[in-house]
């Protein structure tokens, strides 16, 4: 089941994230001189400046750090209320905000496994895969 | 970590630390704007004439000037802090009928603004700045968080994660506060003291805008906006404006109030792993850095600080101030407040006038607002007793700057 979304950001960068997740894959920009991983999506490197990155594949597995609630609709009508967000340390170390699939609330907790999935969504600028993490 | 990424005040120096001294304090009636905008949506009532920046801008100045006891010809410095739109720095020259020979240049929510204009006055490019701040928030109907307006603009921090529906400072508080109750094992309850205490100091304090009581069950009947944060977890959204006179210190004398001296203030600002340094780390290394920077420019230690405001966006937020800092261990900030340390009379009291949560959200305008109450002695039922050192924090989610004030010698 395809959902509405609120719009990504698009551009340069952004774009290579999604046609990474639209193939099925999460890559970070991996930093070619200090090899840093940045996310979200930067156009220098946080930590040295470089402007120069891989795309490193990520396994798809994390840790549960933290979760929220939605109940305050602050996208007008656009998405089903409430809603959970999560808050994924990657194996690899960034932190992802995502969303839980089919994760029953009181099973919400600290360090809980989870890995990654992939919804079909749609905004304004088409369809498009969006990475969320489900129970290992 | 980094923490001179972006930084925006004046470096610290022991040489600006009581140099400058506000002489003059204005605020709008925050209590009575609240109550009349709410009165006239109910009513829709066709005469009801909204605040403007403007309007707002001109009455806290105009009472900080009588406060003062100087005249407009007095005010050859000023700072204009209008952060959703206004006229600028020389056409609010012209509203408040000042000729300033310095404007001074202001990044607008507190803790900037008063070191920008001591550098100034230190550098002898004015002696007496007016700051003027006022926002229309309410009025204007801004909206914290959803999608993305242009004319609208808020920190770029939350836009990348729209698709995921995570968006607002609410949000960032929410993940940090969830963190913290599966780490140290507390609860909403124990959450809500923090609300309470913030709604009594409130209710002492006259122009705060929450005077109602407000109790454990009521507090745990309101609804979510973010779960685990109740709507008691987050700042009003009011509409109101401040003004601070700050003179030169040994200018300051002879006047009809207690000067109020700026001691100090640093800054520390997120360089890189945001999420990770707000939600796991809540500023911790942020709010050490800045409040060493602020305290050795003031020549003094946490030890001395008698009185402390800090910026609560959120009631957890409130406790990462007090934790961030070192005024307890962290983990402990809830088990402070419930024992009353936090109230006029325990040992730390905090946000005396209820803050933002209660009081009213003039992004730390007020805290310094009420500070200035405090160290002239003047903030009548909720004075704290023989303060001379009050400590300010202002923490946005990705950066941290305290100020530090003490008390002068009586006029
Ligand atoms: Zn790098």
């Amino acid at each position: 089941m395809t959902t509405t979304r609120p719009d990504r950001i698009l551009g340069p960068g952004h774009d290579e994230f999604w046609n990474w997740c639209a193939r099925g894959e999460l890559r970070l920009q991996c930093c070619d001189d200090c090899a840093e991983l940045a996310w979200p999506v930067v156009q220098s490197c946080e930590h040295c400046g470089s402007n120069s990155f891989q795309w490193q594949a990520m396994t798809g597995k994390g840790t549960l750090v933290s979760w929220c609630r939605f109940d305050h609709d602050y996208y007008k009508g656009l998405l089903d209320m409430p809603y959970w967000t999560i808050l994924v340390e990657l194996d690899e170390g960034p932190l992802f905000v995502s969303n839980p699939l089919s994760i029953p609330e009181e099973e919400l907790a600290l360090g809980l496994a989870v890995s990654l999935a992939f919804q079909d969504c749609e905004d304004a600028g088409g369809a498009f895969k969006l990475p969320v993490f489900k129970k290992t | 970590m980094s923490y001179s990424a972006g930084a925006s005040l004046p470096p610290p120096s022991r040489d600006l630390s009581r140099s400058c001294a506000v002489v003059g304090l204005g605020e709008t009636d925050y209590r009575q704007d609240y109550q009349a905008a709410r009165e006239a949506a109910r009513n829709r009532d066709p005469d009801y004439r909204p605040c403007t920046p403007e309007g707002l801008a001109l009455k806290a100045f105009e009472r900080a000037l009588d406060d003062s006891g100087l005249q407009r010809k007095d005010i050859d410095g000023l700072s204009v802090s209008f952060l959703y739109g206004g006229p600028d720095a020389r056409s609010t020259a012209n509203l408040l009928g000042v000729q300033p020979r310095q404007f001074v240049d202001s990044i607008g929510i507190m803790a900037g603004p008063l070191p920008a204009a001591c550098a100034a006055i230190a550098q002898g490019k004015c002696d007496t700045v007016a700051l003027v701040y006022a926002v229309a928030t309410r009025a204007q109907g801004r909206k914290f968080g959803g999608a993305l307006h242009r004319e609208n603009a808020a920190p770029a921090s939350y836009y990348y994660y729209h698709p995921w529906g995570w968006s607002s400072q609410a949000a960032h508080w929410a993940f940090a506060w969830q963190h913290y109750m599966a780490t140290y094992g507390v609860t909403e309850e124990d959450l809500a003291s923090v609300a309470i205490q913030m709604r009594r100091n409130a209710m002492a304090t006259d122009h705060a805008i929450m005077h109602k009581p407000l109790t454990m069950e009521d507090y745990l009947a309101s609804r979510y906006v973010v779960r685990p944060l109740h709507l008691y977890d987050l700042c009003l959204v009011n509409d109101g404006g401040v003004c601070l006179i700050l003179r030169r210190a040994d200018m300051s004398s002879g006047l009809p109030h207690s000067p109020v001296l700026l001691g100090g203030w640093g800054e520390a600002v997120v360089g890189c792993n945001k999420m990770d340094t707000l939600v796991r780390h809540r500023l911790r290394p942020q709010f050490q850095e800045a409040g060493r920077q602020a305290l050795d420019m003031a020549g003094l230690t946490l030890s001395d600080v008698q009185h402390f405001e800090c910026y609560d966006a959120s009631t957890n937020h409130l406790v990462n101030h007090l934790e961030g800092h070192g005024f307890t261990a962290p983990g402990e900030g809830l088990e402070f407040c419930k024992s009353g340390e936090m109230a006029v009379g325990g040992s730390l009291p905090v946000n005396t006038a209820g803050g933002m949560l209660s009081g009213s959200y003039m992004h730390g305008w007020n805290h310094v607002a009420e500070i200035t109450r405090q160290l002239r002695h003047e903030a009548g039922p909720r004075q704290i007793e023989g303060v001379e050192v009050s400590m300010f924090s202002l923490a946005q989610t990705d950066r941290v700057h305290p100020l530090i004030f003490m008390r002068g010698n009586s006029p």
